[in-house]
């Protein structure tokens, strides 16, 4: 059986990670420079790849509230939206929240860098004071 | 006369303040002690009212430059009892100089290994920020490299938060290695 809900909490150098695929809701919060990527991330991504080989057009809800993250995971994020993308286009509605301070150019950018060949993905940049709203 | 303990290690201090430096480590790094100075450097900064955006931007470059360190240095002792320990030798620097904030690495590197190094640094070296910014989603979208573990998109990383084109240099030793910097300002 699919995983209904991956959680992680955080630590000081890795996020929170909380994929609710049961509700819809997927979010990963705070910091990202894990000393070994493929150990935290890996089935991480597995769990979202098993999930959306599944056909479905449940709303898939992502927030991502990282205030800092390395190279390294740049590249798993970039796999995750590679994912979410592939789903949006068989028709699966997928929102994703990027949020991010507003004094934070780096992160604004990074949310640039992501979302430039997103089709079918809703991507929006928010404000990180908008989080509760 | 000979310089006694004192002498020497407060002429070395000076030496090392003389060049606006604020933290220096040379030795064996791991992840362990690349958390903690990352965590001493970003209250060390906060203490002294560095703006959010700079500490963000110094913090990014050491995280990448400390890794490659840890990752690629060609003296390295790897341990494996059921969790990887990987201590690889080099060295870091962390200093201020006419107002900016540096980071100087420092680490030696297979032979082998400096002309593919020595031309993706040559490479983005001659690119501008838009040229930098292009090239790192160039490469967020592709597969990494066999056997680079991220160091292509890590330079890029480092590159792109400089505030001037990166530094650096090669010495080669007798040996079959060679020793490597990369300094950046930001």
């Amino acid at each position: 059986m699919a995983t209904e809900r991956l959680t992680i909490p955080a630590t000081p150098r890795t996020p929170e990670i909380d994929f609710d695929f049961a509700s819809g809701r997927l979010a990963l919060r705070g910091e990202s420079y894990p000393d070994d990527v493929a150990t935290l991330f890996g089935p991480v991504v597995a769990a979202l790849r098993e999930h959306l080989a599944e056909p479905s057009d449940a709303p898939l809800h992502v927030a991502i509230e990282l205030v800092y993250f390395n190279s390294s995971s740049a590249k798993v994020l970039m796999t995750i939206f590679q994912l979410l993308e592939a789903a949006a286009r068989q028709g699966r509605p997928v929102t994703v929240d990027w949020y991010c301070d507003p004094d934070d150019e780096t992160m604004r950018e990074f949310g640039e860098d992501f979302s430039e060949d997103l089709e079918h993905v809703a991507f929006s940049l928010r404000e990180a004071a908008d989080r509760d709203s | 006369m000979a310089a006694t303990l004192g002498q020497e290690y407060a002429a070395f201090k000076r030496e090392l303040d003389s060049k606006g430096i604020i933290f220096s480590f040379s030795g064996y790094l791991s992840e362990g002690i690349l958390f903690s100075l990352g965590e001493a450097l970003r209250e060390k900064m906060t203490l002294e009212d560095a703006d959010g955006p700079t500490v963000r931007r110094v913090f990014s470059v050491f995280v990448e430059q400390m890794q490659n360190i840890i990752r690629y240095s060609a003296e390295k002792i790897v341990a494996n009892d059921g969790r990887t320990i990987e201590l690889s030798a080099g060295m870091v620097t962390i200093g201020m100089e006419g107002g900016k904030f540096f980071i100087v690495c420092g680490n030696t590197v297979r032979n082998g290994d400096v002309p593919r190094l020595r031309e993706r640094l040559d490479f983005l070296k001659g690119l501008d920020k838009d040229g930098i910014k292009a090239h790192y989603r160039e490469q967020l979208r592709e597969a990494p490299d066999e056997g680079s573990r991220g160091a292509t998109i890590g330079l890029i990383e480092i590159a792109r938060r400089a505030s001037e084109p990166i530094e650096y240099d090669f010495a080669a030793t007798d040996t079959d290695k060679t020793f490597f910097c990369l300094k950046v300002r930001i």
